[in-house]
């Protein structure tokens, strides 16, 4: 049982919370987009979180028995609700009736997740702080 | 090394250092769906006197949210400060036993 570990366990949430901050970037960024590759408007994104071991064979060679769990991206789901169709007649991706199909976000609710994501983040920049300075007071011990 | 006051000061060490990895795992996964805020029950784990791996177990009483996570970060936040509060301390009584043998050694080699 390593306080290091400690380290990468904290880094670990600090990189799921970035990869959630980017999704919930593009999702507003996208909020008003009708077209991309795959066709049709573009679907909303969300992370999922998973709990997996942080191991480095270093590690976990002296650590056998105290597993800290960190966490990390374990799927990306695309939002499969229906988009959300606006009478729109003049739009070039107007279709015969004239609706166009708009991806269905409400940019308040990704707004409000996108601040969880950083307050999540900077929670794991305390965490790793306060093991920082616990490692740096076991190394003022030799002086 | 020391003496008695210095190993348990030792152990006292490694059960915050352990804790605190626990901390910051809670925190890592305080929004991951159906993860359990985990914890070692400290005074027993320190009564105890056979040393090793502490024995982790899940906190009880903790609101669920409604993913099935009941990590609270307030409780972890507290827990991170306190823990290296905590840690502090026992570094600098550690280090002054550690001064002492020095001195006395020093003293030593004056003669």
């Amino acid at each position: 049982m390593s306080l290091f570990s400690a380290i990468s366990v904290g880094a670990s949430g600090m990189a799921a919370q970035r990869a959630r901050a980017e999704l919930l970037v593009e999702n507003l960024a996208n909020a008003e987009t009708t077209r991309t590759p795959d066709g049709g408007p573009y679907r909303r994104k969300d992370a999922v979180f998973e709990s997996t071991d942080i191991s480095s064979p270093f590690a976990s060679f002296f650590d056998t028995q105290l597993h800290g769990s960190g966490v990390a991206i374990s799927d990306i789901v695309t939002d499969t609700s229906d988009p959300e169709r606006r009478y729109m007649p003049g739009h070039p991706d107007a279709d015969a009736d004239g609706y166009v199909a708009f991806p269905h976000i409400n940019p308040a609710e990704d707004m409000v997740d996108l601040m969880s994501a950083a307050r999540g983040y900077e929670a794991n920049v305390a965490a790793i702080s306060a093991v920082k300075d616990m490692i740096q007071k076991s190394i003022d011990l030799l002086h | 090394m020391l003496d008695g006051v210095a190993t348990q000061l030792e152990r006292y060490m490694d059960l915050l250092s352990a804790r605190q990895k626990l901390v910051t795992s809670n925190i890592a996964n305080a929004d991951t769906p159906g993860y359990q805020t985990q914890d070692i029950d400290f005074q027993s784990e320190f009564q105890s006197a056979l040393g090793g791996a502490p024995h982790v177990m899940e906190v009880q009483g903790l609101p669920f949210k409604n993913d099935g996570n009941n990590v609270s970060l307030d409780r972890e936040s507290r827990l991170l400060s306190e823990n290296a509060l905590r840690f502090s301390v026992a570094s600098n009584l550690l280090r002054s036993e550690i001064q002492q043998v020095r001195t006395a050694i020093k003293e030593g080699q004056g003669s």
